[in-house]
Order: C-alpha cells, then sequence, then structure tokens
C-alpha cells in the first residue's frame, strides 16, 4: 500500500514540475495578432474574396508563421465540392468480384440530407461559414448550381441513420460540424460522418457502406458515375450536384525564393518551382488535394502518384502521404511551398502553425 | 513537452463532452475486448498446456502466428467481412463498438492463451504428481491448477488490456473513427496528428497512458491481494 502511494506522489509531483518549470516555452497567446498572412497586394482578388489586407508581421516574434499564401484565385485552382446519392442498384461487388444483390442504403435519408444541403437554408449557412471566426468566407456557390425545394421528411426509425462517406478536407474545415448538427436537429436524422481520403472515402462508398459521398475531385467523382454507382434523386437533373468551391492555395516561405508572387499564374509558379528545385511538399495520398497539384505541374516532368514518376526529383519534392495540417507543419519547417486549402491554412495560421 | 501536459491537464479539468464520450467509448471498447479474451483465452491456454494430445503443436504454432497478427490486417478482414456487400453485412455491425469489441477479442486471445500455455506447460506436470498423490480427481485436479495459475491470469490480463487500449489498426478500420460513437483514444490522437495538431495529440496520449496506469494500479493491488 505505501509503495503504491508513494508512487502516485511522485507522479504527482513530476506533472506538477513540469507544468510550472516552463520558463523557455513562451505561451502562445491566442490574442497575438494572427498577422502572418500576406496578402500580396499584387493579385487581383475577384470580386467575392472579402480578403482583408494584413501588415506583414513584425520579425522580432519568434512564433510568427513563415509560411503564407503566395498565390490564390486562379482558375486552375479552383476546388469544386459535389455531393453525390449512392445508387441503390450499383453493380456493387464483394471481394471477391462476384456481384451482391441486397445492398442496403438509406436512400431516404441520403436524399433528405442533399435536399437540405442544396436548399436555401443550407446553401446560406455553408455560404456564411468561417466569416465569423477567421474574417473570410471559406466556401462559395458556384452560379448555376442546383436548389432544391423539396420537402424534407422527417426521420423514422428505419431511416433515421445516414452514412455520410466525405474527405479529411472537408470534414477538417469544420463545415460539417457546423452544419449536420443543426440538420439532425431540425429532422431528427444521425449523421454518421466517415472521413477519409478521397479515394479510401469513394472505395468505402463503393463496398457499400455510405448512403451518400461529399468529395472534391471532379475526375474520380465521374468515375463514380460512369460505374454506376450514383443516381438522380427525384428533383435533380444530374448525379454529380456540384453546389460549392472554393480555391487552393499555393503558400511558401515569405522569402519565396521561385518567385511565386510574380509568377504570370499558377502553372508558370510551378514550373518556377520545378526548375528552381525548390523543396516542395506534397500530399501524395491520392486526395482531391494531391490529384489538383499534379495537373498544375509542367508535362514534362510527368510527375503522377506513381512513387516510380517522382524518384528524380527526391531532392525538392517531398511526397508526405499525411494529412493536410501536417504537411503544413513540415513545409514551415522546411521552408517549403505546397499547395492547400484555405480553411485548414487559416487554421494553421490561427494557431501559430502548431495546429493546437 | 509542457505545453502538452498543460493542456492535458486543462482538457481534464474542463471535461469536454467530447473528450469525455471517446474516454467512456475506449472504457467501453477496451475493457469489454480484454475481459471477453480473457474469459475466453484462459481455458483454452490450460487446456493447451496441461493437456497432450494430437496436434497440440501444430495449434501451438498457430497460436504464436496469431500473436503477431497486424492489428490493421484484422481490421481489414473485419472491414470486407462485415461491409455493405461483405458476407455479414445483414448484421449491421459496421461502424458500431460491437465489431471493435470483435476486431479486439480475436487479436488479444491468442495473447492470453499463450501466456496461460506458457505457465501451464511449466507447472503442470510437477502439479499432477501432487494431485494423484492427494487422490484428486480430474475436476479437482483442474481446480488446484486454477488456483496456482490466478498470478498468471492476472498478469495475462494486464498485458491484454494494454494491448486494447493502444491498438489503434483494427479499431479504426472496423469503427471508421465516427465522431461520438466510435471514436476511441487511439483513433482520435491520429486524427489529430494526421491534421497536423501534435500538441493535442500527445496530450490525449498523456491522458490515455495516465488511465492505464490507473488500471494497472489497480490491477496490480488485486493481483497481490488475492494470489498469495
Amino acid at each position: 500500500m505505501k509503495k503504491i502511494v508513494s508512487l502516485l506522489l511522485a507522479l504527482v509531483m513530476i506533472f506538477a514540475l513540469a507544468a510550472c518549470g516552463q520558463s523557455a516555452a513562451p505561451a502562445p497567446a491566442a490574442t497575438e495578432a494572427p498577422a502572418a498572412v500576406e496578402e500580396p497586394a499584387a493579385e487581383s482578388a475577384p470580386v467575392e474574396e472579402a480578403a482583408p489586407a494584413e501588415e506583414p508581421a513584425p520579425e522580432a516574434d519568434a512564433l510568427v508563421v513563415d509560411t503564407c499564401i503566395l498565390m490564390e484565385a486562379d482558375d486552375a485552382m479552383i476546388n469544386n465540392y459535389s455531393l453525390l446519392a449512392v445508387n441503390p442498384d450499383a453493380p456493387f461487388v464483394d471481394a471477391d468480384g462476384n456481384a451482391v444483390a441486397d445492398v442496403e442504403l438509406n436512400t431516404v435519408g441520403a436524399a433528405a440530407l442533399i435536399n437540405w444541403l442544396l436548399s436555401e437554408e443550407g446553401q446560406n449557412l455553408a455560404a456564411n461559414y468561417g466569416f465569423e471566426e477567421y474574417g473570410e468566407y471559406l466556401f462559395y456557390l458556384k452560379d448555376g448550381r442546383p436548389v432544391s425545394t423539396a420537402e424534407i421528411p422527417e426521420a423514422t426509425e428505419e431511416t433515421k441513420h445516414i452514412r455520410l462517406s466525405t474527405t479529411t478536407s472537408v470534414n477538417d474545415s469544420g463545415l460539417l460540424g457546423y452544419l449536420l448538427p443543426i440538420f439532425e436537429e431540425k429532422y431528427g436524422y444521425e449523421v454518421e460522418v466517415y472521413s477519409a481520403g478521397t479515394g479510401k472515402s469513394i472505395a468505402n462508398a463503393k463496398m457499400g457502406n455510405a448512403d451518400l459521398i461529399l468529395v472534391h475531385s471532379k475526375k474520380q467523382e465521374e468515375a463514380f458515375i460512369a460505374d454506376g454507382f450514383s443516381y438522380v434523386i427525384d428533383g435533380m437533373e444530374t448525379e454529380r450536384l456540384n453546389w460549392m468551391y472554393n480555391y487552393f492555395v499555393l503558400c511558401g516561405p515569405s522569402a519565396d525564393p521561385a518567385g511565386v508572387k510574380d509568377a504570370a499564374d499558377v502553372k508558370a509558379a510551378f514550373k518556377a518551382i520545378a526548375d528552381g528545385k525548390y523543396a516542395f511538399i506534397s500530399r501524395g495520398d491520392g486526395s482531391g488535394t494531391h490529384t489538383k497539384e499534379l495537373s498544375l505541374w509542367p508535362e514534362e516532368l510527368g510527375i503522377t502518384a506513381e512513387a516510380e514518376s517522382f524518384k528524380d526529383y527526391t531532392d525538392w519534392y517531398v511526397s508526405a502521404n499525411t494529412g493536410m495540417g501536417a504537411c503544413l507543419v513540415m513545409a514551415e519547417e522546411m521552408g517549403a511551398y505546397i499547395l492547400t486549402d484555405k480553411a485548414t491554412f487559416l487554421t494553421f495560421v490561427a494557431n501559430d502553425g502548431v495546429m493546437g | 513537452m509542457g505545453s502538452s501536459i498543460r493542456k492535458a491537464i486543462e482538457l481534464i479539468l474542463s471535461a469536454d463532452p467530447e473528450l469525455l464520450n471517446i474516454l467512456s467509448t475506449t472504457a467501453k471498447v477496451c475493457l469489454t475486448s480484454s475481459i471477453l479474451a480473457l474469459v475466453l483465452g484462459v481455458p483454452i491456454g490450460i487446456l493447451l498446456g496441461a493437456e497432450r494430445f494430437p496436434g497440440r503443436k501444430v495449434l501451438l504454432v498457430l497460436n504464436r502466428t496469431l500473436i503477431g497478427m497486424p492489428p490493421v490486417v484484422c481490421g481489414l478482414l473485419f472491414y470486407m467481412l462485415f461491409s455493405g456487400v461483405g458476407p455479414f453485412r445483414h448484421l449491421h455491425w459496421l461502424f458500431t463498438v460491437k465489431l471493435m469489441i470483435l476486431a479486439q477479442v480475436v487479436l488479444i486471445t491468442p495473447i492470453i492463451v499463450g501466456v496461460m500455455e506458457t505457465f501451464v506447460a511449466d507447472t503442470a506436470p510437477a502439479l499432477r504428481e501432487t494431485a494423484r498423490g492427494l487422490g484428486f480427481g480430474r475436476m479437482k485436479e483442474y481446480r488446484l491448477l486454477m488456483n496456482e495459475c490466478l498470478y498468471s491470469i492476472f498478469s495475462a490480463y494486464l498485458l491484454s488490456f494494454a494491448r486494447a487500449i493502444a491498438e489503434v489498426g483494427a479499431v479504426a478500420m472496423v469503427g471508421g473513427a465516427i465522431a461520438w460513437k466510435t471514436n476511441v483514444m487511439t483513433t482520435a490522437i491520429m486524427m489529430y496528428t494526421n491534421r497536423g495538431s501534435f500538441t493535442l495529440g500527445i496530450a490525449l496520449g498523456l491522458i490515455l497512458l495516465t488511465l492505464s496506469l490507473l488500471v494497472n494500479i489497480v490491477l496490480s493491488v488485486m493481483q497481490g491481494r488475492l494470489s498469495r
């Protein structure tokens, strides 16, 4: 008995010592102006962008995040989000390739969630998300987007559980955490969000584990539809319901050795990075961000998702194979360039580059 | 490191509801799976150690191989079996706590069997002689064995609980780390690490270790009291 008490006391003492003896680590004050984001005045932002121009942060502060947005709002970096309902009559196959006939999907629930997200109410909520916290809009509504006026049924025992397969970028932006409780409260549904990289998330749906998907990779969405896994829900006109978008941003060290800030467009910027062999962090995980990044490199380089294709560039091209936040931390450490979605970048900067 | 410790203490004191949910799910999954594995593994282990029968060596080798099964492979197997196109899809166990427990039981039972078998194989022959000498029948012999094994059973349980609480591959695959439903400490740490929130990841890790420590203290005390 005595031994255990003394062991516990020792532990408490160690905790207390460690917590108190922190003279070296400066407290990352949240009140510190997150003014490390340098908005290049040269870039003309499109009308919808409410981007404030901020003063560059003082160099004396050791915690300033050095990585900043160097290029944004280029059409080649547009990031489109789409909803697709999973088709109950899709050609599902099991692990051995045999057809599976009776896959159970909650089509009513999926349609209800899609109709709500595409309703006036759902769309306005999504469009306004993020403004309070970051002073910027994180998602924009597309022109010509589908709008739903359908009546949304209340949840019943059978239709209560909705399984949504989505990507880490969407989930980490916090949008779903913000929107879904409102939907659940109003209609009584329970939405289970499965979030993984785009590829894994789509594979999950193809195995009958999701009722609808929310992804941002047009090529993969079209393949999904071509394979018969999506269908047109009542009241909509297409399977691929692309209703909102935002931009990827190209970030890098404030010193910007590759001169990205002055590049004509994003493809020229990427070419400058490749020519100068400046460090670049790639997601490397088949995600929507990764797919977009692959499309922006000059064709002669031949960089694809396969490891073979970039084995000659490993001195500057880093294929990290991890989430967006972790990649940003890496970019900050290495002073490297990186393509990221704006929401994750803003969270990163707001937390002084340590992502909490 | 200091900021992580401070964060850990902050989190505990703030009684953040999501953290509490994660802790309770972790407790549910790990305690259930480790106890079930104990209940299944101890009899099998003792039998394997005490009896001699044809095929025993084969079973032993099989068991030892299963101990080394990568958790993520186990998770993948169960994911495929219970997914929407899998043979067990009508049970709707995918992405629920039930399946996480099942996957962990399959992972942990071989460990318990292995530990018990090792101990019993060592002590059974001598014990058998004593039992025969005292004129004990089969049942009484086994009860004597169980008594001797108590200390080992506790050690085996400590090992199985440790494995259950530290495991992430299987529970991530079959549970899907769904917020408020199947998110346990290890999957939450993985998620925060992937997002780049390293400090939060370590803070949660420290909380996890403390939890583990508390359980170990309680069980060690019980082990001391009950098996002397």
